[in-house]
């Protein structure tokens, strides 16, 4: 009981995760139909950004990373990182979509694909070279301190064991979670989301009816690439060990988003939540009960399964291909 | 070689005569019998001495990376599905020969060493072992090859991205290799899952890879390539390529020549696999048959030509010699090559050389005459 | 298993001058009745034509015909040969070929190997005889070669047999489309809307080639066309559809003064003026 407790709760911290990049991969999908590679990229910036960040504004407001004693930082300097973070991701998926896809607009999918896989890779290079962020693992500085929020005492195979439920999970999930909300009413209760939805149900009638479709295809990317440095701020605040750009370990969380993103049905928002969650499920309570070796394996199994039984996903609708 | 002749594009009609197992053997094996030949030439004529030893090991590489390449090709470049999992294929094909070769070694001569030369009784076990390696490996592009059949574009390329990252993770937990001594006190235990050396990698392998097994696959390679490419299967392939329900429509049966492609480019990547593993200085790791290995490959055959089987040969060679010379820009390599996909895609997305052979091309002044080339040479690129 | 076998039983049989039977066949996407209760018996030689107005569901008829969509109800024989079930390429084997309305060459093959495509169709010469080019392979590929080397002279296409497909005309690239079906070897030949797009020179040309090839190659024809020029002046009966569902069928002359069609074509109004 208390380990099913515990893994919930880190399905939950995981899960909103896997959420908000699947986010991205789907917003994206959904209306130029094809898989942003580089997205599982722009949470990597969003990742070491907030580290390069903390590292230089840490000495600035008297704090030292190294020195256990020195007292937490204050919850302002996490926010504002946070926000330089997601600044500075949309601009970067702005300048991606407007160099490298639009283009590309009007090639064949598989092109526009290679290209994602170049920018992909590009990015992760970039990063890795030493005048960026160098090619090796960094720690990430505790910008907050994991405070114990509830305990509780659970039953277990050997006796009563404790839950502790911390800070940092609650606040991926917090954040997380008004983050989603903010999506859901940006995409339907907005002008914006309308024309959004509109894009991707039918590029050219919505620029025939004169939507700047262009311009809705950048609102996208920008938004799709926030919620990602969202995703990868937290993801440091979670996991500080960071790995150096070009790691597989983010070419995995990548993947994993966009399974989530299709076992959620591509294309659709609220599935890509809904995914997330499923996927940390499988992952954590496979890693738990089962193997946590073959973690990745638990995920990739249930992509296979999902796309050879129900190919739109779980919320999606079935599209008939046109011949 | 005749010149191409609209009026008569055919070979005459004559009807089949009888030639005996011997004389149609002759006819259709020459290309490879050549190839044979060269590989031979290349070994035995390879001049010795340190800075020679270097070249060896990168002419080496470049044979490994065509068939890799050229292999890949036949799925993305000429049936058109898009396959980000070929290095998963290499893989299996040297963990399988891996496998056979060290304790097979062990086994029949109590030791590791190499044992005898080309064709020495070492050579064979190691050519036993690759052609074993294929076929597993052909057994999995068949398993692969199925997805194909209901995704397309890029789920199918997650899919097989999937397929090679899910076989990393399960080469990383595999048992360490036994040595010699350990392998009489052996246990169940130490072969589930197999001793191949988990994250650490396959090594002390014996270093069978030699020039002329190489360049004798190579030959293989491009023959099949060649032949495929000019025949009935291969149309069908590329019809499939460029309009999935019209082939559906003229008979082709998609499902099969799609499966079809995936398990023979698996033969021939499994048959590399075998070659890459038991190369001195290389090492077999999980890591090979991962997303990233892939793509060394898929980059190959973009730069080179959807289904330009020329363009990708030349295409691998640069990219396996290029990178030789900018060892100290080594932080650079996959900068330059993701420029270069991005500048293909928006520049010539087609590939260097389309789908069309290096010999199709010829300056538009050159002549007049459209330069196809006529059905009826089509042996020409074999040799 | 059981329906199937009465369905046999009742197929007309082998002596019987239809040679397509198709009964009551019909498909729904979502809530749509795209096609429903569509049939029609063409004969052996027959020249058969498919009318109605824009979005009647003429194409999705040859869909459901050739295995491309799965028919929900009825039956298709085909010389009391049951169609329904077979997937796509398995129709074009049993004998029915088609063309596309959208053009739809190969842009990668040339225009031989457009034709061959559909022409090795019965090749029986595996993987293992390709990779060893063996003295029967070799044999069919030049059989299938010259067997559409032949069938280009149709339409005078042998001298560009080896330029891309499409480089060719739109006129030519139709002609070619029907080419390739013919290569196919089928009992049943499917035209959609084959004139489209031609000029009245280029269509009186192909009216007659239509008939030249009905009785060259002992076919039987369907076409779907807009013009009903065309249409009226080389089909022996003429199927009408509207809104899914068959309005009409008869000569041409019944056809043209019947009600239902002119309402259908014109307006409901039409038919009462």
């Amino acid at each position: 009981m208390a380990d099913f407790a515990q893994t919930l709760m880190t399905t939950l911290a995981v899960g909103s995760l896997y959420a908000l990049i699947a986010l991205g991969y789907t917003m994206v999908y959904g209306i130029l139909k094809f898989i942003n590679f580089a997205h599982s990229d722009i949470v990597v910036l969003g990742a070491w950004i907030s580290f390069t960040l903390t590292r230089w504004l840490f000495p600035a407001v008297g704090l030292d990373a190294h020195n256990p004693d020195s007292p937490a930082p204050p919850l302002w300097l996490g926010a504002s990182i946070l926000i330089a973070a997601v600044v500075a991701c949309s601009l970067i998926g702005f300048v991606i979509e407007r160099f490298a896809y639009r283009p590309l607009r009007k090639a064949p999918r598989l092109n526009v694909l290679i290209t994602a896989i170049g920018v992909s890779l590009l990015l992760q290079n970039l990063g890795q070279l030493s005048f960026m962020f160098g090619p090796s693992p960094q720690k990430m500085p505790a910008l907050l301190s994991n405070v114990e929020l509830w305990r509780l005492s659970l039953p277990s195979s050997g006796g009563a064991r404790n839950v502790v439920i911390g800070l940092v999970d609650v606040m991926i999930v917090g954040t997380s979670a008004v983050l989603m909300i903010a999506l859901e009413f940006l995409v339907f209760r907005t002008k914006i989301g309308t024309a959004m939805r509109a894009v991707s149900y039918d590029l050219e009638a919505s620029a025939l009816m004169g939507i700047p479709v262009d311009r809705i295809i950048s609102y996208t990317f920008m938004l799709g690439s926030a919620l990602a440095a969202a995703a990868g701020f937290l993801y440091a605040l979670k996991y500080p060990g960071l790995n150096q750009p070009a790691h597989t370990t983010w070419v995995l969380l990548g993947l994993k988003a966009f399974v989530a993103a299709v076992i959620g049905g591509i294309g659709n928002v609220r599935g890509a939540v809904l995914g997330g969650f499923v996927i940390a499920a499988v992952e954590q309570f496979g890693a738990y009960y089962l193997s946590s070796s073959y973690r990745d394996v638990y995920v990739f199994a249930l992509l296979i399964a999902i796309l050879l039984v129900r190919p739109s996903g779980l919320l999606g609708s079935t599209v008939r291909e046109k011949v | 070689m005749r010149k191409p002749n609209p009026d008569t594009p055919f070979d005459s009609p004559t009807p089949p005569r009888e030639r005996g197992l011997l004389g149609t053997l002759a006819n259709s094996a020459w290309p490879i019998l050549l190839g044979i030949a060269l590989a031979a030439a290349l070994h035995y004529f390879w001049p010795l001495g340190p800075g020679w030893l270097y070249y060896k090991k990168v002419v080496l590489d470049v044979g490994i990376a065509i068939i890799l390449a050229v292999s890949l090709n036949i799925v993305n470049g000429m049936t058109g599905q898009f396959s980000l999992g070929h290095a998963a294929f290499l893989a299996i094909g040297g963990y399988t020969s891996g496998i056979v070769t060290y304790y097979g070694s062990i086994l029949l001569w109590k030791s590791t060493d190499l044992h005898g030369g080309v064709l020495g009784p070492g050579a064979w076990l190691f050519v036993f072992a690759c052609l074993l390696g294929a076929l597993v490996a052909t057994a999995a592009g068949y398993v692969v090859g199925l997805p194909s059949l209901r995704l397309r574009g890029d789920y199918l390329a997650i899919v097989t991205l999937g397929f090679g990252e899910i076989l990393r993770v399960v080469l990383q937990q595999t048992n360490p290799i036994l040595s010699p001594d350990q392998l009489d006190s052996s246990s169940l235990k130490n072969w589930l899952p197999p001793p191949v050396g988990g994250a650490v990698g396959f090594n002390g392998l014996p270093t069978y890879t030699t020039l002329f097994w190489v360049y004798v696959f190579v030959a293989l390679m491009l023959v099949v390539a060649f032949r495929l490419k000019r025949s009935s299967l291969g149309r069908a392939m590329i019809s499939v390529r460029e309009d999935e329900f019209a082939a559906q429509a003229m008979g082709v049966h998609v499902a099969r020549v799609k499966v079809m492609a995936f398990m023979i480019a698996a033969f021939f990547a499994g048959l590399a696999g075998g070659l890459f593993a038991h190369e001195s200085g290389l090492i077999l790791r999980p890591l090979d048959a991962g997303f990233l290995r892939s793509l060394d490959y898929v980059i190959m055959t973009v730069l080179g030509g959807r289904g330009s089987i020329s363009g990708v040969v030349l295409a691998a060679t640069l990219l396996t010699v290029l990178p030789e010379y900018l060892r100290d820009f080594d932080q650079y390599r996959l900068i330059v090559y993701s420029l270069l996909l991005i500048g293909m895609m928006l520049l010539r997305p087609q590939g260097l050389f389309g789908i069309h052979e290096i010999w199709d091309w010829r300056p538009r002044w050159f002549t007049r005459k459209p330069q196809t080339r006529s059905p009826s040479n089509e042996k020409r690129g074999a040799a | 298993m059981t329906n199937v076998s009465t369905a046999n039983r009742t197929a007309p049989n082998q002596a019987s001058p239809t040679l397509l039977a198709v009964e009551g066949i019909g498909i729904r996407f979502g809530g749509l009745k795209a096609v429903d209760g569509f049939s029609i018996n063409l004969p052996r030689r027959g020249l058969y034509g498919l009318i109605g107005p824009n979005g009647a569901g003429k194409t999705t008829v040859f869909n459901l015909l050739t295995g491309v969509y799965q028919t929900q109800a009825g039956r298709i024989f085909l010389d009391s040969r049951n169609l329904v079930g077979l997937k796509a390429h398995q129709v074009v084997a049993a004998g029915i070929a088609r063309t596309f309305q959208n053009i739809r060459l190969f842009p990668g093959l040339n225009v031989l190997d457009n034709v061959q495509l559909a022409g090795q169709l019965h090749a029986r010469e595996g993987l293992a005889s390709t990779l060893l080019r063996t003295r029967r392979y070799a044999h069919e590929e030049s059989e299938i070669r010259r067997k559409a080397f032949e069938l280009l002279g149709l339409f005078g296409l042998q001298e560009r047999c080896l330029e891309p497909a499409t480089s060719l005309s739109y006129g030519h690239q139709r002609h070619l489309e029907i080419v390739r079906a013919l290569a196919a070897n089928p009992k049943v030949l499917l035209l959609d809307e084959p004139a489209a797009g031609l000029n009245s020179q280029e269509k009186l040309e192909l009216a007659k080639s239509i008939r030249h090839i009905r009785d060259t190659f002992d076919l039987a024809i369907l076409l779907i066309e807009h013009d009903m020029g065309l249409v009226m002046d080389i089909c022996e009966q003429i199927t009408v559809l509207d809104h899914g569902e068959v309005i009409a069928h008869g000569t041409p002359h019944e056809i043209q003064n019947d009600p239902k069609v002119i309402a259908a074509y014109l307006g409901a109004d039409a038919a009462t003026v």
